[in-house]
Formats: C-alpha cells, structure tokens, sequence
C-alpha cells in the first residue's frame, strides 16, 4: 500500500507530467475541447486515486460526484474543481470529516483549486434562492465515485423534481445574475480587452442558453431530455463558435499560467499569429482575428439577450404590465408583443419600411422579434445591390438620430450587418481595436457609447449633468451633433497618427452622398475636425483669457461652441465609464461659458481686414460688379453674422437690400422646425427693432431669438425667429400676407401699433406658472470698442422685447446688434448699445438702467 | 527616500513630466486636484447665474526617490513649472520608511 506521502509525490508528478503533455499538444494542435477533455480525464484520475485511499472501503450512503464545469467535462487548465461530497444521511459528514479535510489538503498539495460542497440528500432537494449556484451546479452533475444508486436518486429523481418545483425562481435568479454580469461589461462585447469567460459573448453565456433550455425542457418533462431536445434549443452556439471559446480560454490559461481569461492586446497579438480558433492553420492580421472574435460574441451576446428577454414573459404580473403597455406602442406598420417588434403585415420587407422599423425601435427603445430579424438579416442582400439614395436616407437616419434610443438601434441596424451598407464609410470601423491604455470599447462602440452619453441626459439625476442637458436642449440640430459622434472617429481606420484629417475626408463623401445642406455639412465637417479641441484646451489655463478667446474665436458662434462642448462632454464620457471625472467635466463646463461669454462680448468685431474680399471670393459666380456690390453690402457687418448664416441666407439678405428702392422694408418669412423666422431688411431708423418686435406680439406670436445687424450703409438685417401658439400662420396662408402688410404699414406710420398692441393687452395672457427669474441688468463698457453692452436677464412674458427695446430707444439709444434668446421663462437679451454713434457715459447708464428697473418691476 | 509632493498648474504637466524624465525620473503619481493658496477664485455669469470657482484646479504630482535626487527634481520641477504669477504651486518633502515593489517583494531603493 502506498503511503500519504509516496502517495502525493507520485500524482504530483503524474498531474505535471500529464499536464505537460496536454499544454505541448494544444500548443501543436490549438484544439480546446480536446485539452479541455483531457484535463478533465486528468484531475479525474487524480480524484479517483485519491478517493480510493481515502474512503474506498466506504461508500454506501455516500458519492463523489462532479459538478460545474468538471460535471460538464470542460475544466480548462487552470479552472476550480467543482465537486460533491453527497451523503444520504445527516451525521454522515461529520463521520468523514477527517477524511474529507485530508482529501481537500492532498488537492491544494498539488496546487488544484478545489471548490468543495458537503450536503446530504434532502439538503440538495432543499432550493436556496441565496445560492442559486449550487442549485444551477446539479445540472452539470456527473458521478465520479461512490454509492451509485445515492447519485441516481440525485440524478434521476430529485434534480428534474427541484427543476420542475422551482423554474421559476431558477431562471428568475439566472437572469437577474446575468444582467449584473453584463452590466458589470457596460453591455457591450466590444471592449478593448474583452474577458472571455465572463464578458457578453462569453463562455458564460453559452452555459446561460445550454442552462436556460435544459430548465426549460426539463420543466415540461419533468425528467432529463434526450440529446436532441438539447441539440434543438434555441440560440445555441454553433459547434464551431464553442470550440473557438474553449480554445481561445485553454490559450489564456497557458499563456497567463492562472486562470486569467482576459484577452490582452499581447494576447490577441499572440493567438493571431498562431491562429487560436480558426478552422484553418494560417495567420490572420490581428484586426482581422479580433473582428471574427466580435462578430461571434455578437451573435452570441445577441441570443443570449433574446432568451433573457424572452423567458419571464407572463411570469411577473408587473412584467406583464409593462410589456402590455409596450404592446399599445403597436401601429399600423408594427405591432408590439411582449416588448418585441413584428410587421403587422408580415409582406417584403422594404428599405423605406425598414428604416421606419429602425426610428420604432429608436424612439421606443423595443428590440426585433426573432421572426422579424430573420427577416431584416434576408434584406442585407437586396439593401447591398441597390444602395438608399442619400438623399432620402438623410431626413430617416436624421430621425432615428434624434430618438432616446438611438444608439441601440444603432447597434441592432450594426449587428444585422444593414449600418455598413447604409453608411459604407463605418466599415472601416468596425470592431477595430485601437490600442491605448483609456479606450475600453471598439471604436465602433465607442460612438453608440457617446451617442447614448447624450440622449441619457434626458434622465439625468446628477447636478453636473442637469447643465449639459438643459445646453443639449438649446440645440437647434441635434442630429448634426449626433451624426458628428458617429463619424468624427471614422479615420482610426486609416493608418497614420492623424485620425482627424481623415475623419473629416471619409466624413465629407459621407455627407455629400447625405446631400446635407451646405450650412449642415459645414457644420458636421467643423465638429469632426475640432473634436479634440477643448480637450486639448483643458490641459491649458482654462482662466487664461487667451485660451478662451482661442476657443471661442474658433467655435465663432453659439451654436457651433455649444455643440463642440456636448460633442468633447460625450466623447470625453465614451472613453472610459471613469474617463470624465467631475473635475474635468467642472473645467469643461467652465470654459464653455468663458468661451460663450466672451462670444456675446466681442459681437461687434468687425472681419478683418481682407476677410470680406476673402468671403466675396466664395461668390466666384458673380459677375464683378454684382461682387462688388456684395462687398459693399458686407462691410460693416459684425463677424457673427458672416458666421452665422450660410452663404445662400447672406446672398438673399444682400438681394432684399438690392431691391429696397423698389420697396423700402423687404421682408421674408419662412416656417422652420421649431419656428417662423421673419427676415427684415430696410433703412435704419429710430425704434424699428422695437417696432418689428411690437407687431410680432400684436399678432400673439410668441418671439424666441432674435438677431439684429446693420453694415456701413445703415442698412439693417434683422432676423425675428418666433413661435405661433395660436396657429395663426400654420392654418390660414392669406396672414401671411397681411402680416407682411400691416408691418410695412406700421413702419410706414400708416397703422397705429399701440391700438394694436392695447387689443392684445386685453386677451388672456396665459396661465403659465411663474418661475422665479432674478432680473439683471448689467453694462458693460470695456468689451467693445465701439459700443455699450446691455445684458439683461428677466422672466419672459408677451411683449417684453417690444417694450424693452422701445425703452432703449425713448432713451436715445440705439440698437447696433441685439442678440435676443429664451430659455424656458429666462429672457436673456445683449444689445450693443451707441448714442450719438459713442458708447454711453455713466449718466446714460444710469438713466437707462433706472428706466428698465422701473419697467421690469413687476415681473 | 524622500517623497515629493508637487502642486503645479494644470497646463504645466507636461513640461513637468519631461523635466524630470530628462534627469532620469520616470515614475510619478498624477492626480487631479483643486486648491488654492492666495490665488484668487474665478466667477463667470451665465444666463443670470453666478459659477463661481474658489478651488482652482490643479495638478499634483506624487514622487519617491533616492534622497540624491531631491534637488535635481526640484529644480526641475521649478524650472518647467514656473510662471512667476501667484498660484505656480508648492513642493512638499516627506521622510518615506520603507518601499516595497509589489511583483517581486524587492525593498528599498531598488524596488524605486
């Protein structure tokens, strides 16, 4: 009889022995399941030796029994040994504890992990739901050794009974458990350095589909199914993506010596070169290997999102309240059940339906039925032959973007393969891995993550952010702030170390093809090529008047530096869930209102010199007298305006000028998305701003931004953008006339605008509540050469920028630019101000100060 | 072996780190901090609301060395830091007992 000792010394060198030669024919052969089965015959060997000399003689009442993945035969060369000490009575683990202990030393002796559970029979029958483990562990049980009718009492009687008793709460716990796991990997398969067992995609989530339709069939059948039930389940892995996974984790093992199932950039480098997973020997490119890598965790993950998604359906009757709410979501294309989306006329499957499928999916934040992906997955082809013209691709990607859930129908558009043929310019992204040590996602993923870093401050709780939203809210196009995310990091496809050049050349066929409009595109194509602007600020002296002039020059307008600030705030976000720190999202904040400060101050600067012969240039159209005339037109005009409006606006700005000696007040109006924008171009003269503005509120119409500019010759261009809440516009088109004529005829003195305004004084004035606003007037002397700033913060109320801008004038002041904008109940108004073509003295200012307290009193 | 703790400008990290690389120091610790000493705060209004800034932000720098290398870090840290304005930062020195790299239980001045 061998001795403890002899005993230990010769599976000591039997294990690593053994062991060596399972590593050096992985190694020839790359083939995991092989390894895995052979570690597995391994430590059996080693178990059974050791049982032997520890409890032969006595095994009635009493069974060593495999569980986990040694039950599954799958143990990896570094994985735990998951085993049961089975004792048909109580008092039996305390008759073997000695022995059990020994077994358990002589295992940690030969430095196997061992993961020991001692229970009796009814203790087994008995669900714990704080360890669903245990529970889940007796699906994978294999006898070892022991008293063989104990473990088929175990096998065939009280495991398919304890399934049967509690599915429920097994496959409630199951799902619970892996929504924690994958929340613990932000959701998403594309990472950096993903983990292979646990991550989304993973190991693990191949055992939750093999678990989940093995509760499920032995629920109905209260007994063990043959193989072919389990061979039917639904999204199971393919044979091939499971010997990938084990391979690739057998790989792990032997390269990180421990159980580390972590594949690091080396790794991946190194399971390239030697082709871990693939069906054949030959070295792939690294990109190349992990894009099959990811293209087979999202096909995994995706299944494994379905059962979870699929299998509580009617088990929670507040589940089933919800998902029937979901169900009233149905329309005429779609219906919705249980949360899933399927046609309700299961006809062909067209590119215009399948693009409303995806602005359903995006604004309910639904997922595809398994039917209806079946069916989108049959349109790849049809969509590849024959490309969406841009041109109508653009309104329906445009409101998709614009959707709360976007990003995950991004994604779902991503993994069905249908985003690279809408957008061919993202294939070059596509699960590409960019090595640094701050990018925890693909740089695909990374996009979806910056997309949803945005539509998620809708719901934002955290103080910090609350600012970000309400800044997201003012944007006038957000789908141009959207689509800017989706492409800016498109060039880290390209080699080279400079992604922005490139981002903004793949970006400019994209939006070509888009067939944006020019003020659009120039807008993308600006957002793309200073993305990493602030962030590159931010590591300057954010207090530093220069840094922010820098910026603020280069943004040039609100809109554009607002957007440029949400874009680095999202970006910044995706990185990494840690990459933006409260302190960097403080100083991101505080330099954007440094920057937006500093732009409402310095309104007035005038192009530099050569500027506007530069801008004329862009009119190589024009014959040259009509470009001179256009440069007379821009002289005097501020900086802001050239920046903010496209060319086409200056140009018919500059023609309304060119015909005011057939008519002396031009004026143009023209419904947007959020509003009407009245254009005025006329000679200046005293009160027109508040004139304009007074026959505005004398219609009810509800002024929301307003811009006023006037060039050398005294010729204004006054922009109004207004709401109509009475629909007075939208429902009777003959106003639109009459508007335009009783403005003329009121600037003409020909109407009386007080009886006009007295008639609206009487109406109703609404019934909004009052939201505290702490009125401010301040001026401010030293920003401009040339002009006196107003900046005015009062609460908003009908006719308050006719009655301040007719309180200006009645000062003697006049209005050289007016920037008006409301924010909720906050009208915030600068005026640069002149009188007598100076800045205004203290006495001035005092005055006109006094005259707008006075009139702001009561609000 | 002395620690080193530097309280320097944001924009000057970089000139900092380069700095002390030059004279052979590689290892630091860089944390993202706010403070102030006679510095004054920064206030700025927007939309009618005040954000006022009474920590400046700041970055600090963490350094164990050999106390042979004290007066070369800090004259390079000073020398890249400074701007001559208040609010360039400080250096602090502490006495470290003992250092231990983690890998391989190596102590002293060769697990620096």
């Amino acid at each position: 009889m061998t001795t403890a000792p002899s005993l230990s010394n010769d599976l000591r060198d039997l294990y690593a022995d053994e062991f060596g030669r399972i590593q050096q024919e992985f190694s020839a052969t790359g083939d995991g399941r092989a390894a895995v089965l052979q570690r597995t015959s391994l430590v059996e060997k080693v178990v059974l030796r050791l049982w032997n000399e520890l409890f032969g003689i006595q095994s009635a009442g009493f069974a060593m029994i495999a569980l986990g993945g040694f039950g599954r035969k799958q143990l990896f060369p570094y994985s735990d040994i998951d085993l049961l000490f089975l004792h048909a009575q109580p008092g039996g683990e305390e008759l073997l504890k000695g022995q059990v202990r020994d077994f358990s030393q002589r295992l940690w002796d030969l430095r196997l992990k061992l993961s020991l559970s001692s229970r009796t029979f009814a203790e087994c029958d008995r669900f714990d739901p704080n360890n669903i483990e245990f529970a889940i562990s007796l699906l994978d049980c294999r006898y070892l050794a022991g008293d063989p009718g104990l473990y088929a009492d175990l096998h065939d009687k009280l495991v398919p009974r304890l399934v049967a008793r509690e599915s429920r709460q097994l496959v409630q716990s199951l799902v619970e458990i892996t929504e924690k796991r994958h929340c613990k990997y932000g959701k998403t398969v594309f990472h950096l350095e993903p983990n292979i067992k646990d991550g989304p995609g993973g190991l693990r989530d191949c055992n939750l589909i093999g678990w989940l339709g093995l509760i499920s069939a032995m629920d109905k059948l209260c007994a063990w199914p043959d193989s072919q039930a389990l061979a039917d389940v639904p999204g199971k892995p393919s044979d091939d993506a499971l010997q990938r996974l084990l391979s690739l984790r057998c790989f792990l093992h032997f390269r990180h010596d421990r159980d580390d199932n972590t594949l690091t950039w080396e790794a991946q480098e190194d399971a390239a070169a030697r082709a871990i997973g693939m069906p054949s020997a030959e070295q792939v490119p690294t990109p190349d290997w992990m894009r099959l890598f990811f293209s087979q965790a999202r096909s995994i993950h995706r299944a494994c999102r379905q059962l979870l998604e699929d299998v509580p359906a009617g088990w929670s009757s507040l589940y089933r309240q919800f998902q029937q709410w979901r169900s009233r979501l149905s329309n005429a294309d779609f219906s919705v059940v249980h949360g899933r989306v399927f046609l309700q006329q299961p006809s062909a499957l067209d590119a215009g339906l399948l693009l409303r499928l995806f602005q359903f999916l995006a604004r309910h934040g639904l997922k595809l039925s398994s039917a209806l992906e079946l069916q989108v997955a049959q349109t790849v082809p049809l969509l590849s032959s024959t490309p969406l013209p841009g041109i109508e691709l653009w309104p329906a990607l445009a409101e998709m973007l614009r959707q709360p859930y976007a990003a995950d129908a991004l994604r779902t558009l991503h993994s069905l393969q249908l985003l690279t043929i809408l957008l061919p310019e993202l294939k070059i992204i596509d699960a590409l891995v960019v090595r640094d040590f701050y990018h925890r996602f693909t740089v695909d993923e990374h996009s979806f993550v910056a997309i949803d870093n945005l539509h998620r401050l809708a719901q934002t709780s955290s103080e910090w952010d609350r600012r970000y939203a309400e800044l997201l809210r003012e944007v006038e196009q957000p789908e141009l702030l959207y689509l800017s995310l989706l492409l800016h990091d498109v060039g880290k496809g390209v080699p080279g170390n400079n992604h922005i050049t490139a981002s903004v050349e793949i970006a400019s066929q994209c939006l070509d093809r888009l067939a944006l409009e020019p003020q659009e595109r120039e807008t993308v194509l600006f957002l793309i090529a200073n993305h990493l602007e602030i962030s590159a600020a931010l590591r300057r002296d954010i207090f530093d008047p220069s840094t922010v002039a820098a910026l603020a020059e280069k943004a040039a307008i609100p809109e554009r530096l607002k957007m440029l600030c949400l874009l680095t705030y999202a970006d910044v976000k995706a990185v990494n869930p840690d990459a933006l720190t409260p302190w960097k999202a403080e100083n991101l904040w505080q330099l954007y209102i440094s920057a937006s400060n500093h732009l409402s101050r310095s309104v007035d600067q005038a192009m530099p010199a050569g500027t506007e012969s530069d801008y004329a240039e862009r009119f190589r159209m024009l014959p040259p007298s009509a470009a001179k005339k256009l440069k007379n037109f821009l002289e005097g005009l501020p900086r802001r305006y050239v920046a903010s409006y496209s060319i086409s606006d200056v140009l018919q700005h500059w023609k309304m000028a060119e015909h005011l000696r057939e008519e002396t007040v031009q004026l143009h109006i023209e419904r947007r998305r959020h509003w009407y924008e009245l254009t005025v171009v006329t000679a200046d003269r005293p009160f027109l701003f508040a004139t304009i503005a007074g026959v505005l509120t004398a219609w009810g119409m509800s002024i929301v931004k307003a811009n006023a500019f006037s060039n050398h010759q005294k010729t204004v261009v006054d922009i109004f953008y207004f709401t109509d809440p009475y629909r007075t516009l939208e429902l009777n088109l003959p106003e639109w006339e009459r508007l335009k004529r009783e403005l003329r005829a009121v600037l003409a003195g020909e109407e009386d605008l007080e009886r006009m305004l007295s008639s609206r004084a009487r109406a109703p004035q609404g019934h909004s509540k009052k939201v505290a606003v702490q009125l401010r007037v301040d001026f401010d002397n030293a920003s401009s050469s040339r002009s006196t700033l107003l900046q005015l913060i009062a609460r908003d109320r009908p006719g308050l920028l006719h009655r301040l801008s007719s309180l200006i004038s009645h000062e003697h002041c006049n209005i050289e630019i007016a920037l008006v904008e409301t924010e909720g109940q906050m009208a915030i108004d600068v005026f640069y101000l002149t009188s007598g073509s100076a800045k205004l003295d203290d006495k001035q200012q005092h005055r006109l100060r006094a005259a707008l307290l006075e009139e702001l009193k009561d609000m | 072996m002395t620690k080193l703790e530097a309280i320097i400008q944001t924009a000057k990290l970089d000139a900092v780190k380069s700095a002390l690389q030059e004279i052979g120091i590689e290892g630091m610790t860089v944390l993202e901090v706010r403070g102030h000493g006679r510095q004054k705060g920064h206030t700025e209004f927007y939309r009618g609301r005040e954000y006022t800034v009474d920590l400046i932000p700041k970055i600090k720098l963490e350094l164990v060395m050999p106390d042979g290398m004290v007066e070369k870090a800090i004259h390079a840290i000073v020398s890249s830091a400074r701007t001559g304005k208040i609010g360039d930062g400080k250096i602090f020195l502490s006495r470290i007992d003992e250092a231990v790299r983690i890998r391989n239980e190596e102590r002293g001045e060769n697990a620096l």
